[in-house]
């Protein structure tokens, strides 16, 4: 018998399998040999090329989507710039930095949520910018300036871009039945085995994240204590500290269980927004959270207030500190730094998209400053009704930077990413050392990193 | 009678099996439900975590007046997650492809071709598997720039049969050995080239040990974390396993119904993809087992 011309049908699906393949595997390649001709797009421009941007997964979707859709467009038409923005989770923003400093190539812009003194031999320094914008805004803020200056080098290793004050939440039901209110750790101390008795308990981790991190120094600087001297030594091993000591582990005790020893940086916005936690320490996430979820008979009960005041002082870190750097290697460092300035120049969009979360580093970014964020914040409909105006109470006279009194150097960038301050607290509160063990324990190890990072010229 | 002891053997494979088939089948069922769920369902201590609730905290049997789409929605609409979904795929058949293509002469040749030092050249390819990326990352970090293919899809499809090849060549070599030498020989008696027997008669008889590579390698592709993160960095060039952690856990806030769905809706056709062809794999794994 004859052969029938043409396809078999086995062939024609193997065929057809075998393009359709080939397409979905190498149709993309034409998107990519066009990146490589076409006509100059940015001849004869001051500012020209490509800006790729690296910083995190704003906790407000809706920021990010302004900022990719709308700032970041503006600006790129204005200045003819193709900008590329990505965003990655805020925990593996170090990791992302490692591999681009390995492999020499990356983003121009990188914005940490931490000081990134550790980086500043890989970094460009900022000093000009940071003089074209305090010549335009004022001064920046002290908690900006302590968060990026080396005063061992005389350079800024990164540019402040916004900070994030960190307020108490509470749930004033909770506290009104408690008898007391959360303005004093004394009074949180007294009232936390009544919370917990009543199923709500206080929620102060001691756990290797960064809630823990911000909330424990900020408990040292309460009662005198800190990392180090105004001049950058080591100075954990203090009456201060150990009284902090103390008391977290009277807390612990009387008021917490042992899930705070395992907790990450949701946690505590979990178990609060679940209605279990009566306190946090914590950035307005949570009370956004709150009202994001529909639940008005929490949300409106949620209220937010400056951190208490210790046997010393009420002072409490940034929860988050926004800085950007601009690698070495950068392939445009002259748009990268025109962006940086031009962002904050204008911060008042970043301040309402964010829902108050960013507040600039310069205050005068917003125009206006203090008075007007805090005008902004009044016009919030969320219940209470202008709960948000503390933050600039907050921002003004509660907040200080990692590393108080002294400047964020490496060696509390260390401390920091160590998490050797939660750890601390976590042996105390479980028995293992006495306060004052483990202060005298600590003061070693301080001294041991301080000296590495003298070593490298650094501090 | 007959029928009563086959009752009796079948309700001791369920008592036996049922505690297994629930403990495994319970994340599946928690995703699911979890994706539906209303925020003041899925934040309130007062609800039963297992079925739907109002408000208050109270189940309902009408469960379906107590979902909402909005997070799927919200994940279709708001993400790039079909563009990951299409870009896992993507990579997967590209490495699957690789793999085959070198994993299977390479296997063959140690099986059959290398005589007695091929046993522990295979093992020794299979150690390679046993590197963690954690250690590779950073030194393969700096060749991807070097080719220039960095915040590509192509980082990818050429770092992942670093992995997947190993563990392909050593699993193909064993179950090469299962076949018997006959078949080739008289395949060779008959005229057939060596490459032609290979793939007549040795492929065909392999296909169990060819679907676990296959199988096996997707699901490594899927999987893979490290170097997905490492490589691409625009939310475009995203796979699944680095476009999910990144864009939907943000900060402090978690978006766990967006979450599970996105977990979810890759698990199914995998694990439908493992059920076909359940015999083969379980063939092709323990095929090296038996010599």
């Amino acid at each position: 018998m004859a052969e029938r011309p043409g396809l078999t049908r086995e062939q024609l699906v193997k065929r057809g399998a075998a393009g359709a393949f080939a397409i979905s595997m190498f149709g993309g390649l034409a998107d990519k040999a066009h990146s490589f001709a076409g006509p100059l797009r940015f001849k004869d421009r001051q500012l020209k090329g490509d800006l790729k941007i690296l910083q995190w997964a704003h906790f407000v979707p809706d920021y990010d989507t302004w900022f990719d859709n709308t700032y970041i467009k503006n600006w790129g038409e204005k200045n003819d710039v193709q900008v590329h923005v990505d965003h990655i989770n805020n925990a593996l923003l170090p990791s992302a930095a490692a591999s681009e400093v390995a492999a020499r190539n990356g983003h121009d812009l990188v914005q940490f949520l931490f000081p990134p003194s550790a980086l500043e031999k890989q970094v460009v320094p900022v000093n000009d910018l940071v003089q074209e914008v305090t010549k335009k805004l004022g001064k920046m803020t002290d908690v900006a300036y302590k968060s990026t200056y080396n005063p061992k080098t005389k350079r800024y290793f990164g540019f402040p871009d916004n900070y994030v004050p960190d307020p108490i939440q509470y749930r004033k039901s909770f506290w009104f039945n408690a008898g007391v209110a959360p303005n004093t750790w004394d009074n949180v101390r007294k009232a936390a085995a009544t919370l917990k008795k009543a199923g709500h308990p206080v929620g102060l981790g001691m756990s290797n994240e960064l809630d823990s991190n911000m909330f424990l120094m900020s408990l040292l600087y309460c009662y005198g204590g800190a990392l180090q001297t105004a001049e950058g030594q080591p100075n954990i091993n203090t009456k201060g500290t150990i009284a902090a000591l103390k008391v977290m582990k009277e807390i612990y005790q009387q008021g917490e269980s042992d899930e705070v020893f395992a907790w990450t940086a949701a946690s505590n916005n979990q178990a609060f927004v679940a209605g279990r936690l009566s306190l946090a320490v914590n950035a307005i996430s949570i009370a956004r959270t709150a009202e994001d979820s529909g639940n008005t008979a929490l949300s409106d009960d949620t209220w937010l207030r400056p951190i208490p005041r210790g046997d010393v002082r009420a002072l409490g870190n940034e929860h988050v500190m926004g800085i950007y750097f601009i690698w070495k290697f950068a392939k445009n460092i002259p748009a990268a730094k025109q962006y940086l300035v031009d962002q904050q120049l204008a911060y008042r969009d970043h301040f309402l998209q964010s829902k108050f979360y960013n507040f600039p580093a310069w205050t005068n970014a917003v125009k206006g400053g203090f008075k007007a964020m805090n005008k902004l914040a009044a016009a919030d409909k969320h219940k209470p009704l202008g709960k948000y105006t503390i933050l600039t109470t907050i921002a003004q006279r509660y907040t200080t930077n990692v590393g108080y009194p002294g400047f964020a150097n490496a060696a509390v960038g260390d401390i920091f990413n160590q998490f050797l301050i939660p750890q601390m607290f976590a042996q105390v509160a479980q028995g293992k050392m006495t306060a004052e063990d483990a202060a005298r324990s600590m003061q070693g190890q301080f001294r041991t990193l301080y000296a590495k990072w003298r070593a490298q010229g650094l501090q | 009678m007959e029928v009563l002891r086959a009752m009796r053997r079948k309700a001791g494979t369920y008592v036996v099996l049922g505690p297994f088939v629930i403990v495994l089948a319970f994340p599946f069922y928690w995703a699911l439900t979890t994706a539906f769920k209303k925020d003041r369902d899925l934040y309130n201590a007062q609800s039963n975590p297992y079925v739907y609730n109002d408000g208050s905290g109270h189940a309902h049997w009408d469960f379906w007046n107590y979902m909402t789409f909005h997070h799927v929605s919200f994940l279709f609409k708001h993400t790039e997650y079909p563009t990951w979904l299409e870009n896992t795929v993507i990579v997967g058949v590209a490495v699957v492809a690789i793999t085959l293509v070198l994993a299977l002469p390479a296997g063959y040749a140690l099986a059959r071709l290398s005589g007695r030092w091929g046993q522990s050249a295979g093992v020794g390819i299979f150690v390679v598997y046993l590197v963690p990326p954690t250690l590779l990352f950073l030194p393969l970090s700096r060749l991807v720039a070097e080719l220039g293919l960095r915040d590509s899809l192509w980082s990818l499809i050429l770092v992942y049969p670093s992995f997947t090849v190993p563990f392909a060549t050593w699993l193909l070599m064993g179950f090469f050995k299962t076949i018997p030498q006959e078949l080739e020989d008289a395949a060779l008696v008959d005229g057939c080239s060596r490459l032609r027997a290979l793939r007549r008669i040795v492929f065909p008889v392999s296909l169990p040990g060819i679907l676990t590579v296959v199988i096996f390698a997707f699901s490594l592709c899927v999987n893979e974390f490290i170097y997905a993160f490492t490589f691409t960095s625009s939310t475009g060039e995203r796979t699944l396993s680095a476009g999910v952690p990144n864009e939907l856990i943000r900060g402090d806030v978690f978006f766990w119904q967006s979450l599970m769905a996105a977990v979810l809706i890759p698990s199914i056709p995998l694990a439908l993809l493992y059920n076909a062809f359940l015999d083969r794999f379980i063939k092709g794994f323990t095929g090296g087992a038996f010599r």
